[in-house]
């Protein structure tokens, strides 16, 4: 077939389970971090591009204190979505005293500088290696061995009748529950009196101060909700990837995620789920269609296409998916 | 207009406001006071400082020096959202519908005491939150009834006209329950039968709840007899203040704002 034709598709890949059920895992994992995002971007008008940086924070802070400090992986998983929250706030209180376009950029070098403190401070984070285990004489401590001790019996049950499950189903079903929980709150907090005051914040922040709305503390919130889901994506992502490493935070990540909201549209929390699937399909289900090309043309390709997609989306429907156009015009 | 005036304090008492821009004086000493459940015009020519001074008495700039009392206590310098929560709430020149949220929107925003603006109390007292919205709610239609926008509650806002945005704005500064309010050129680019509505309410708001006013106005037809008291403003300066009759007649403001008769 693939001789014949200049462009085909092998359908044997386009089933393989495992393949598609890290695509799922890793657009459930950009669900949650671009759900911070929405809230930020969508809703509250601040354009943060540091959600890598609290992916990082979140991921370390919890490996840190199982591997470093002891501590049981089920308490360091709210300790470190605390730490990652707090540190939030402790960006937000000089940033967002900038003008929306310099506070982008000053979450944009906090992200950076998490990373590059990741990678030097080597006693800590075990630098570019990362970390992963760590041995005291034949013991050996994982940070997902609490994870693992659960998840993996979970797994046998589930082979009990279902013989053909893939590995990764249990850390599936762990973050799409995520990403459906985040949505049902994102979406009640939403259409509260709070959730009105963010909105009026976004669409323009001096009105709302003239009307009593103490603006700063409602964009400290929205920063540190948006940094919690950073931590959960961060926890995913290490559990997904079985190490933390700097390089799994670089900025990239975080554009990937502005893709995501692009594409389901602002101001909605499921055109997010819905953008991410939509990202992630593309950009790997690429990777089954042949091309009389060498491979690298065609890897290149992959983002090209992604590219003319988003570029096509903004010119026909710039709202995106699941934007209100209303929102899109009459906000300018 | 008959000024009912004089009792207790003035409401609002500015003294000595300097605010610098760059090398420019924007307001150099301004000095004024508003006396409670009066109305009072900001008058004086386009560069005087009276927007400035609007943003430096309601916590939008912060002086230099000088002093804002607003009801006894000293107010500049606090945050503005803090300032509009005292009680004394402005509007501004553009108004500032937000555009994006329907007209019922931007009026319930405006409501104070609504316990469900704490994320807190959205997940401990969901009652409590929705009871105040049913209120608030019922407020808002009431009002948009008053100001005409009762058939608008369920548009954007960034639909509404030019004339209707600046009656949303005096609407919403009202659910905030001020007892002073700060106009920034209410008439303008409203037409005359909306602006004759504007003015009608402001009065019975007044005389009603007791409301204090401070407007900015250029329409003199509209300060000479719908104000109580008149401040004029020259270079960062108030040069006159007084009733309406005899600012009119003051030398110093027909020199720099009035110009003589023809």
């Amino acid at each position: 077939m693939t001789e014949l034709l200049p462009l085909a598709v092998s359908f044997e890949a386009f089933t393989d389970v495992g393949f598609w059920s890290g695509v799922l895992v890793t657009a459930g994992i950009y669900t949650v971090v671009a759900l911070g995002l929405q809230l930020n971007v969508g809703y509250t008008g601040i354009v943060n591009f540091g959600q890598a940086g609290f992916m990082a924070v979140g991921g370390y802070t919890m490996a840190i204190l199982v591997l470093e400090a002891g501590f049981s992986f089920w308490l360091a998983l709210p300790l470190a979505v605390l730490a990652t929250m707090a540190f939030g706030v402790l960006i937000g209180l000089p940033a967002l005293r900038l003008r929306a376009d310099y506070f982008a950029i000053v979450t944009l070098a906090m992200a950076e500088v998490v990373r590059l403190v990741a990678q030097n401070a080597q006693g800590l984070t075990g630098g570019n290696k990362g970390l992963y285990c760590e041995f005291e004489g034949v013991n050996q401590t994982c940070f997902d061995d609490a994870w693992k001790s659960l998840s993996n019996p979970f797994l046998d049950w589930v082979e009990g009748f279902w013989p053909d499950v893939d590995p990764l189903f249990p850390l599936l079903l762990v973050v799409w529950g995520t990403v459906v929980i985040g949505i049902f709150a994102l979406n009640y907090i939403q259409r509260t009196p709070w959730g009105r005051v963010l909105r009026a914040i976004r669409e323009d922040e001096d009105a709302a101060r003239a009307l009593g709305k103490n603006t700063l503390l409602y964009e400290l919130q929205s920063l540190a909700i948006s940094a919690m889901f950073g931590a959960l994506a961060g926890f995913f992502l290490a559990l997904f990837l079985t190490t933390i490493q700097p390089d799994d935070y670089e900025p990239i990540v975080t554009f990937y995620a502005f893709g995501v909201l692009v594409l389901g549209g602002l101001a909605s929390y499921k055109g997010v789920a819905i953008g991410a699937i939509l990202l992630w399909t593309l950009l790997e289900g690429m990777r089954f269609v042949e091309l009389p090309i060498t491979e690298e043309r065609t890897a290149a390709l992959r983002f090209a296409l992604v590219g003319l997609v988003l570029i096509l989306l903004m010119a026909f429907r710039p709202q995106g998916l699941f934007g209100k156009k209303e929102e899109m015009v009459l906000g300018r | 207009m008959a000024a009912e005036t004089g009792n207790g304090p003035a409401l609002l008492e500015v003294d000595g406001v300097v605010k610098r821009f760059g090398g420019i004086d924007a307001v150099n000493g301004a000095g004024f006071t508003v006396e409670r459940q009066s109305v009072t015009a900001l008058i004086g020519p386009n560069g005087a400082g009276k927007t400035t001074l609007f943003n430096l008495v309601t916590g939008f700039a912060q002086a230099d020096r000088g002093s804002v009392r607003f009801d006894g206590e000293e107010v500049a310098g606090m945050p503005s959202y803090a300032i509009a929560r005292r009680g004394m709430v402005r509007t501004f020149q553009l108004a500032r519908a937000l555009a994006a949220m329907p007209v019922l929107d931007n009026m319930m925003l405006a409501a104070p005491e609504q316990p469900g603006e704490r994320l807190r109390n959205v997940l401990l007292r969901p009652r409590a939150v929705r009871a105040r919205e049913r209120e608030v709610h019922e407020q808002a239609l009431e009002l948009l009834e008053v100001f005409g926008l009762g058939e608008k509650a369920d548009d954007y806002a960034g639909t509404l006209s030019g004339g209707q945005r600046k009656l949303l704005e005096l609407a919403r500064a009202l659910m905030a329950r001020p007892r002073m309010l700060l106009l920034d050129e209410p008439m303008a680019g409203i037409n005359p039968t909306l602006g004759r509505r504007l003015l009608d309410h402001i009065q019975r708001l007044r005389s009603e709840e007791g409301m204090t006013f401070l407007f900015v106005e250029h329409d003199m037809e509209v300060v000479m007899n719908h104000s109580d008291r008149v401040v004029v403003m020259a270079e960062g300066r108030v040069i006159a203040s007084g009733e309406p009759h005899e600012v009119r007649s003051d030398p110093a403001v027909v020199d720099a704002y009035l110009g003589s008769p023809a």
